[in-house]
């Protein structure tokens, strides 16, 4: 079952992230020198340049730091969703990460409000993490 | 920068900038803006408008600014364009009413915060003053100029409601030229979105932030303002030719060549001497800053 939204595309870096979500668990690398997480997925930690990291389960929990109410959409699979939001999330380990804010109306969003992770079963292989208000 | 690098190297004479797109005819300007957010896409965020869009909601949350004070851009950069005969929205005056009636894109962009897409170009020729001088046209020449670039992150990004590569850029452009934000005479700034103009002058020190909203009432940058800003209409009313849009009617402006729109006493405006310019890229993550004066 497709639902014809983008979907997104492997590379080594983010292999892993898109493998745990689709076992429903939000995971980000950890630095194993200075035990700073990090989002996007990236060879080298961009605090303290080391190159060894674990991937680590995070709470799903964070806040909206800034977002955006969609009333157009540049993409067909997004046509039955406008308006939708989308968001940057301020994940309560640190980084940050782009997401939609769901089961909201984006009239009550805003900069600042407590989220947590939800999931969209996009298809056999893919799961998007989502976040709605917690 | 470079062109000015190449020149007093002696590697070159003289040096072409130039930009010319059918981003309004084909569909490449549409595709480079579907593929720019990469797998964020998956959520739907696209192209700069869904960048900027989020960078202008938190300024929005940082600061005083917001629709009232965007829609004196929109409407002062169209009265610009009302004076070009090129501009794309030649003729089709804009007024805050309408601005703010005008339905949502990417909330909080209106349609008339975003910028065009437009088929065609811009050309400048670099070269040094004691060639320039010979040639038919005015000199105008660089009077100071700088660039900071802040991040390639820009989800984890701390600029977005500023401070932008903009402070740290008229910093330096400023130091060089040895003058101050009172000398300048007019800007044209990359204006992508009308955001992006607030942003830009804030952090150039034209105002403190959340100031703009007063700073721009009452007509200030459009034709008669004190500062103009924009006077070709800009790429959100002319034309969009990425920074040479701002950078060539800087030009034009001091060698006197913008008819109707020209600055001085036929637009109720000050003869210009020195003109700020800036040019930025990606989501707030690129800026230059030129001063350029008539010679």
């Amino acid at each position: 079952m497709t639902d014809s939204k983008p979907l997104p595309e492997i590379n080594a870096d983010n292999r892993v992230f898109w493998e745990k979500c689709r076992e429903h668990v939000l995971t980000l690398q950890k630095c194993t020198d200075c035990g700073e997480f990090r989002n996007p997925p990236a060879f080298l930690c961009p605090g303290c340049l080391s190159r060894s990291a674990e991937w680590t389960p995070v709470s799903g929990k964070g806040s909206i730091y800034t977002f955006a109410v969609y009333h157009t959409a540049f993409h067909p699979g997004f046509k039955e969703e406008v308006p939708y939001v989308t968001a940057v999330v301020a994940l309560a380990e640190g980084p940050r990460m782009m997401s939609n804010i769901v089961e909201c109306p984006p009239e009550n969003v805003f900069c600042g409000m407590p989220v947590e992770v939800t999931w969209r079963d996009a298809d056999d292989l893919f799961s998007i993490p989502l976040f709605r208000p917690a | 920068m470079h062109a000015v690098c190449a020149l007093e190297s002696g590697l070159c004479r003289y040096v072409l900038l130039s930009y010319g797109h059918s981003g309004r005819s084909g569909d490449s300007m549409m595709r480079m803006l579907a593929g720019m957010t990469g797998n964020d896409a998956v959520y739907g965020h696209f192209g700069a408008a869904g960048g900027y869009a989020l960078a202008a909601q938190r300024a929005m949350h940082e600061m005083e600014t917001g629709p009232e004070t965007w829609k004196h851009i929109a409407s002062g950069q169209r009265a610009w364009a009302g004076l070009n005969p090129d501009a794309m929205l030649h003729k089709r005056p804009l007024s805050e009413q309408e601005y703010l009636d005008s339905p949502y894109m990417i909330e909080p962009f209106r349609l008339h915060d975003n910028c065009l897409v437009s088929d065609g170009g811009r050309a400048c020729i670099l070269t040094t003053t004691e060639r320039a001088r010979n040639l038919p046209h005015p000199v105008v020449s660089i009077m100071g100029m700088g660039q900071h670039n802040p991040s390639a992150d820009l989800l984890n990004a701390d600029f977005l409601a500023g401070a932008t590569g903009a402070r740290q850029a008229g910093e330096q452009a400023f130091a060089m030229a040895q003058i101050t934000t009172g000398d300048i005479d007019a800007c044209q700034i990359y204006d992508c979105f009308t955001y992006t103009v607030e942003v830009t002058l804030q952090d150039y020190g034209f105002f403190a932030p959340g100031e703009g909203r007063t700073w721009f009432s009452g007509g200030t940058i459009a034709p008669g303002g004190r500062m103009p800003v924009n006077t070709s209409g800009g790429q959100l009313a002319e034309a969009y030719y990425m920074g040479l849009t701002p950078l060539t009617e800087a030009v034009m402006q001091l060698m006197g060549r913008c008819g109707n729109r020209q600055l001085g006493p036929e637009t109720r405006t000050k003869t210009p001497g020195i003109i700020l310019c800036s040019d930025n890229g990606a989501i707030l993550q690129t800026h230059a800053c030129y001063i350029l004066r008539r010679y």
